[in-house]
């Protein structure tokens, strides 16, 4: 399968969703297929499509920290975005390269970062609906969405996991219980440094996945950038959309 | 006033309810948490739907169970006997 290669490296959370929206819009109407890796910058927490923001993350302890905070337009759980190796794939479901099955097309995207891990030494595994486990520990989640036959799912890649700050960003439902939560969390998330115990550079392991990727899916790059029409319509979604309370607050 | 819950669906996700009733019946709906609804955007046609029904077990599930087929939703992480409880815990608050 033909697709762009995109690197696009670190932007603010309002763009990178605006990014992966206008890319996903434009291939409605010219099919083309894109893969893009990114990282977060400022540091951003990412929220699911049906989360509460309120609810789920403190909105001022962001603001003090300088963290952004954005609602996905994919589902799933609270993102603390800021040492990993975000990717997204957009391509049209056709059912030869991606599988029409919602499990079975995580299951086969999912691969690519398997693929990936293990070329830096991470044996891992894929654990439905959308999380990769090494060593019995979540290090990478993923979430897709699906318009008009085109798939957009991205998922993360711990690099580092900074469990207390997160939970510092993030409301949880009995404040007495906080301490175990972290306690809980650390025991079942873990970042590629963590495992390979050394310093593991964004590049090095966005390299590694741009590798897994294209065996996983036989991938043919075309190493290019955002045409004029996209990063117009990025621009557009990202100061009339995402950057605004009437998306981010909607639930 | 505004009834609410925190469930964690059994092998599934966690499911967050605000619930205002009157006479037995859903006023008004809101339904987050961390699940998968495809297409997402069923989300507000779901909570819609659920006003003036009964809150009973019987009548909620039947809602769920027609509403994901009429509307051809797929779910993951939750479903209808999650969804109905959540809602009922909201209930006896």
């Amino acid at each position: 399968m033909k697709v762009r290669l995109l690197t696009s490296g670190f932007k603010s959370a309002y763009e990178n969703m605006a990014i992966d929206e206008a890319v996903l819009v434009h291939a409605q109407e010219n099919h083309q297929s894109t893969l893009r890796f990114y990282g977060w910058r400022p540091a951003a927490i990412s929220i699911g499509y049906f989360q509460s923001l309120k609810e789920e993350v403190d909105l001022n302890e962001c603001q003090k920290q300088q963290v952004d905070y954005i609602r996905r337009v994919t589902g799933g759980g609270a993102v603390f975005h800021e040492a990993e190796v975000t990717y997204s794939l957009i391509t049209p479901v056709d059912g030869r390269f991606i599988p029409q099955d919602i499990i079975e097309s995580y299951k086969k995207i999912c691969q690519g970062v398997i693929n990936g891990l293990e070329i830096l030494g991470i044996k891992s595994q894929f654990i439905p609906l959308n999380d990769i486990v090494a060593q019995g520990k979540k290090i990478s989640g993923n979430a897709q969405t699906r318009k008009k036959n085109v798939l957009l799912q991205h998922g993360t890649i711990l690099l580092d996991v900074n469990v207390e700050k997160m939970f510092s960003l993030l409301k949880v439902p009995q404040e007495k219980l906080r301490d175990k939560i972290i306690k809980d969390v650390k025991q079942r998330v873990v970042g590629v440094r963590g495992l390979l115990g050394k310093k593991i550079e964004f590049e090095s392991c966005q390299e590694a996945l741009i590798k897994g990727f294209k065996k996983a899916l036989r991938l043919e790059y075309l190493k290019t950038s955002l045409t004029a029409s996209e990063l117009i319509m990025m621009q557009e979604l990202k100061n009339s959309k995402y950057s605004r309370p009437e998306w981010n607050l909607m639930r | 006033m505004i009834k609410k819950s925190v469930y964690k669906i059994p092998e599934g996700k966690l499911v967050k309810i605000e619930l205002e009733t009157t006479d037995n019946k859903i006023k008004k709906i809101k339904i987050t948490g961390d699940f998968f609804l495809y297409p997402e955007e069923i989300i507000s046609k779901l909570e819609k739907s659920l006003e003036d029904r009964l809150l009973t077990k019987d009548v909620l599930i039947k809602h769920f169970d027609y509403f994901w087929k009429i509307n051809r939703v797929d779910c993951f992480g939750i479903n209808s006997s999650g969804l109905t409880e959540a809602i009922l815990i909201a209930k006896e608050v």
